[in-house]
C-alpha cells in the first residue's frame, strides 16, 4: 500500500518532477535500429518521459533526437523532408540537423545569421545493439555508454523488440520483479511455448507452487531469488535481477536464450515495454528467431506496421475462454508478454496502490518502491547520482540453479550473477 | 463499438472503481530476536499503527528451547510495557508475523517463532537488518538461522525499511 503522494511520486515521470529527473540520469532505449535503417530514411516520432520528440538519421548516417515542433509555427517536423544532412520543414522550409540547429531559413537573407539563433532542443542518440539509446539529462552529467551484456554481443546473438503497453511505467516494471506469479499466470507456457519448455527447471517451478523468497540489495537495486525444493538436500534458485530504474532480467531456462525487459515511460499512462533475448556464447538459431519474431517467449504479434500489440484493450485481447477451461492459458490469454499487459491494462492507467493488499511475498516490489523513492530524494535533495546509471551495474545476470540447501544464493550463485564474455549462462 | 476492455482502462473511467474498504485491519506481530533490534522495534512501535503488535524479546521456558513443537512448546513474548505474553497465542491470533534480527545477532530464537507459525499455519516473515561493523559474514550467520523458516526473507541496507515494509502490509 501507498499513499497517493507516494504513488504520484513514483508514477509521475515529467520533466520537473522527481522520478522524472531520475530517468533522466540513465541512458534509455528508445527507438529500434529497424526504425532508423538508413541514412535519409523517413524520421520517426517518440515520446518518452513526457516529451514529443523527433528521431531521423541524417544523409551521413548521424543519428538525431530532437523536438518534433518546428520553432517557426509549431508544425510537427514528422513531416519533414530528410535530405542533405538535415530535415527541412516542409511548411516554410526551415530546416534542422542532427543537434537540432536550425541551418536554413529561406525566408531571411543568409548573412543575417538568424538561422543560427534557433535551436531546438535535442538529446544525444547512439546506436548499440540494435538499440538506440537516448540520455535526456543536463549534457555536463551524460553517463559512460550502457554495458548491458544483450548490447555486447555479436548481433547474431540477440533479439530485441518493443511493444507499446497502456500503462504507468510502474505497474508494468513491478510485473517484472514478481516472480510469483509465474507459476500462475504463465504455467501453460512452461510446457509448450518454444522458448520456455523443455528446460530441467520447469519441473521444480510446477512441481513446487509455493516458493520461499529471499530479497537482497545490491549496488544497482536488487537481487530476488525465489527458492523451491529440489532433490538431494537442495533447492532450485531462480534470481530475477533488478537494476535501477526500470531493467528487470528473467530468469534463464535450460539453454533458452536469456530474456528480460526495460520498463519505458512514454508519458505517465503509458510505457514501452522493450523484450530482450539473447545468448551469451552462441548466434541465436533460425527456429528461436521464427518463433520470436512470430510472438512466442516475451514478445508478441503486432498490428501491422506499428509496435501495437495484436492482442489489446480494444478486442478484449483475443480472450479464448476455451483454451482457459482446458487449461492451455491461465487466464485465457495467449503469449507471457500479453498475458503480462492485459492484466496490468486492467489495472487502469495508474494503478490506485491506496487501495491495494500486498503480502509478505510482494517484499520485492515494497523494497523496489522504496528504493526508487530513497535515490529519486537523494538526487533531488543532495545531488546523488542514483543507482544504476554506473555501467558496472549493467553487469550483471539472471541466474537458475541448484545450490545445497545450506548454502545462500548470494553466495552460491556469485558468479552465476556476473556478466562473463564467452561463458555460457548459469541455468537448469 | 469500443470493447469493454478499452472503456474500463481508461482514466475517467479508472475513477468510476468503486471506492470502499477491500480489506479489514491486518494482526501483525512484530517480534525482536534480539538485543539490537529490539531497540528499534521499540523506536517504531511508538508509530501509529493499524493495530501492530510488537515484542522485544523471547523467552524461553526451562526445557522448551528452540526446536520444541507443540503443546509442549512454551516461550513468552515480552510487550513493550514489559508484560510477558504467550508466543502461541499471539501468534495464533496474528494475520502474519515479522521477526526482526541485526547482522550478526543470536537469531536461534527464530525456530521457536516459526514452530508456533507452523502451529497455526501462519505465514512469517524474517528481516536481517544492518549493525554497526557486522560483516558479510554476520549477514550470512542471520540468514543462516532465519532461511529453513521464513516464507519471505529481506535483508535491508537500512533500518527505515521496517517501518516501510509494515506500512506497505497495512501492519
Amino acid at each position: 500500500m501507498l499513499r497517493k503522494e507516494q504513488n504520484d511520486y513514483l508514477c509521475q515521470t515529467n520533466a520537473g518532477t522527481p522520478m522524472g529527473e531520475m530517468f533522466r540520469c540513465y541512458w534509455m532505449p528508445a527507438l529500434l535500429s529497424e526504425e532508423l535503417p538508413e541514412p535519409d530514411c523517413p524520421p520517426v516520432r517518440i515520446k518518452l518521459l513526457g516529451e514529443r520528440l523527433l528521431a531521423f538519421r541524417d544523409s551521413e548516417g548521424k543519428l538525431g533526437l530532437i523536438d518534433e515542433f518546428c520553432a517557426h509555427r509549431g508544425v510537427s517536423l514528422w513531416f519533414g523532408r530528410n535530405e542533405e544532412c538535415g530535415l527541412r520543414c516542409p511548411y516554410h522550409g526551415w530546416k534542422y540537423d542532427v543537434t537540432g540547429q536550425c541551418v536554413d531559413v529561406p525566408s531571411e537573407p543568409e548573412e543575417s545569421g538568424y538561422a543560427k539563433k534557433i535551436k531546438l532542443k535535442s538529446y544525444p542518440l547512439i546506436e548499440k545493439g540494435g538499440v538506440l539509446w537516448t540520455y535526456m539529462g543536463p549534457p555536463e552529467k551524460q553517463p559512460p555508454e550502457p554495458m548491458w551484456e544483450f548490447c555486447t554481443v555479436p548481433l547474431n546473438q540477440s533479439f530485441m523488440t518493443k511493444r507499446l503497453q497502456e500503462n504507468n511505467w510502474l505497474q508494468a516494471m513491478e510485473g517484472g520483479i514478481d516472480s510469483s506469479h509465474v507459476s500462475f499466470l504463465h504455467r501453460g507456457d512452461l510446457s509448450n511455448d518454444p522458448l520456455f519448455k523443455g528446460a530441467a527447471g520447469n519441473k521444480y517451478n510446477l512441481g513446487d507452487m509455493r516458493p520461499v523468497f529471499e530479497v537482497v540489495e545490491n549496488e544497482g537495486g536488487l537481487l530476488i531469488g525465489a527458492r523451491r525444493n529440489a532433490e538431494d538436500d537442495q533447492y532450485y534458485w531462480r534470481i530475477t535481477p533488478w537494476v535501477m530504474p526500470c531493467y528487470t532480467g528473467v530468469p534463464p531456462r535450460g539453454d533458452h536464450p536469456i530474456h528480460g525487459h526495460f520498463w519505458v515511460p512514454i508519458d505517465d499512462e503509458n510505457c514501452w515495454a522493450w523484450s530482450y533475448d539473447y545468448h551469451p556464447t552462441r548466434p541465436l538459431t533460425e527456429s528461436e528467431v521464427a518463433a520470436m519474431k512470430d510472438g512466442k517467449g516475451i514478445h508478441v504479434k503486432y498490428v501491422p506496421g506499428t509496435y501495437r500489440p495484436l492482442a489489446n484493450k480494444d478486442n478484449d485481447y483475443l480472450m479464448n475462454r476455451a483454451a482457459q477451461k482446458a487449461g492451455k492459458t491461465f487466464s485465457g490469454i495467449e503469449g507471457i508478454g500479453m498475458q503480462d499487459a492485459s492484466l496490468q491494462e486492467s489495472m487502469g492507467p495508474i494503478c490506485d496502490r491506496t487501495k491495494e493488499n500486498l503480502v509478505g511475498t510482494d517484499n520485492g516490489i515494497i523494497m523496489a518502491r522504496h528504493r526508487l523513492m530513497r535515490a529519486a530524494k537523494a538526487l533531488v535533495e543532495k545531488g546523488i547520482t542514483p543507482p544504476g546509471v554506473d555501467p558496472e551495474h549493467h553487469k550483471v545476470r539472471q541466474a537458475a540453479l541448484l545450490l545445497k540447501r545450506d548454502v545462500q544464493y548470494k553466495d552460491g550463485a556469485k558468479e552465476a550473477l556476473k556478466v562473463k564474455p564467452g561463458v555460457r549462462q548459469t541455468s537448469v | 463499438m469500443l470493447s469493454e476492455s478499452a472503456r474500463m482502462t481508461t482514466a475517467h473511467e479508472a475513477s468510476f472503481r468503486i471506492q470502499y474498504p477491500n480489506s479489514k485491519p491486518r494482526a501483525a506481530k512484530v517480534i525482536a530476536l534480539d538485543g539490537e533490534s529490539a531497540k528499534l522495534v521499540d523506536e517504531i512501535a511508538q508509530q501509529k499503527w493499524n493495530g501492530a503488535k510488537f515484542f522485544t524479546s523471547l523467552s524461553f521456558a526451562s526445557g522448551a528451547e528452540p526446536g520444541t513443537t507443540g503443546a509442549g512448546m512454551k516461550a513468552w513474548l515480552s510487550d513493550l510495557a514489559g508484560r510477558a505474553m504467550d508466543l502461541v497465542a499471539e501468534v495464533a491470533e496474528s494475520d502474519f508475523v515479522v521477526v526482526i534480527t541485526a547482522a550478526g545477532e543470536d537469531a536461534r530464537a527464530v525456530s521457536v517463532v516459526a514452530d508456533a507459525c507452523k502451529l497455526h499455519n501462519k505465514t512469517l516473515i524474517g528481516l536481517v537488518v544492518p549493525k554497526a561493523g557486522a560483516s558479510e559474514a554476520d549477514v550470512g550467520a542471520s540468514l543462516d538461522h532465519l532461511r529453513p523458516h521464513t516464507r519471505m526473507l529481506v535483508v535491508a541496507s537500512g533500518r527505515d525499511y521496517i517501518e516501510v515494509m509494515l506500512t506497505a502490509l497495512r501492519a
